[in-house]
């Protein structure tokens, strides 16, 4: 019983090879036929495009390679692999979200600092409704009556009441002062 | 699944050689007929073009084209460059899931 059904098992792997060799070829010759189709009608934009980027990699190459070009000692002029130049500081100005004033790039992340209040003079740039809110849980602080606050470390910082210090407690205390 | 062709095996050993094409005739016949063959067709596609397979063979097609020039190639270049590595690349889990397939339908088509 078992010797027929070898080889039936053998032939139906040779047929399927066969089969799927047939089929492998008939999609070969459809992405053929298509490749030619771009070829022919020129839809490929990027077919000479190439050579031109292998041109200039190569040009990059030689360019690094060139001891003449060394990059620490002449620090602002220092000739990247595409042979660009950088100044020191990014020299792009640009309308600052915050304030609306013209910025300089390279300078903006001490703008922000001082524009969004993070240093110490930067106090002066809060608003009417924060400043009021600030005052309202400072004075808060020292009160008895008040002492979950008076734990907290957050006390001054606190606007919207975000930090979970005493979660449920802070919350309604924030109902029963309004 | 109707079968259009009925023809008990012979057992005779002379006559092997002949029933070997002609049962190859027989099971083409029936996968096209029951569509089976379109269906196997398009997931081995399907699974080619996952695997990058296809990507590769236009990749090849296209730096041919590059060399000999757009306008001089034919499909039939075109299939000289990529059959000898489309054939060869093709991932052994996709020809296993393929061919077990084909099996499964050979067996369940009694042949």
């Amino acid at each position: 019983m078992s010797a027929p059904n070898d080889d039936n098992a053998s032939a139906h792997s040779q047929l399927s090879s066969h089969f799927l060799a047939g089929l492998l070829d008939s999609i070969i010759v459809d992405v053929a036929s298509e490749c030619h189709r771009i070829a022919r009608l020129g839809l490929d934009r990027n077919l000479e495009e190439e050579e031109e980027e292998l041109r200039l990699s190569t040009q990059a190459r030689v360019m690094v390679a060139d001891p003449s070009n060394s990059g620490e000692a002449n620090s602002k002029y220092v000739v990247d692999i595409f042979g660009q130049t950088h100044p020191a500081i990014a020299n792009e100005v640009f309308e600052c979200m915050n304030c609306g004033r013209a910025i300089m790039a390279g300078r903006f992340a001490p703008h922000l600092e001082k524009c969004m209040g993070k240093g110490r003079k930067a106090r002066l740039k809060t608003t009417r409704s924060s400043t009021a809110a600030q005052n309202r849980y400072s004075r808060s602080s020292p009160v008895p009556a008040y002492s979950p606050y008076s734990n907290s470390h957050s006390v001054n910082r606190v606007v919207n009441g975000t930090t979970g210090v005493t979660g449920e407690d802070f919350v309604e205390s924030t109902f029963e002062e309004t | 699944m109707r079968a259009s062709i009925n023809r008990p095996p012979t057992p005779d050993a002379e006559e092997d050689q002949e029933k070997e094409l002609s049962l190859q005739e027989i099971i083409n016949i029936k996968l096209i007929e029951s569509g089976e063959k379109e269906r196997l067709k398009e997931l081995l596609r399907e699974r080619l073009i996952e695997c990058g397979w296809r990507d590769e063979m236009k990749t090849l097609c296209r730096a041919f084209t590059r060399k000999k020039g757009r306008n001089n190639v034919t499909v039939d270049d075109l299939v000289h460059v990529i059959t000898p590595k489309g054939r060869a690349s093709v991932p052994d889990s996709v020809k296993a899931e393929l061919l077990q397939r084909i099996r499964t339908f050979l067996v369940s088509a009694a042949l």
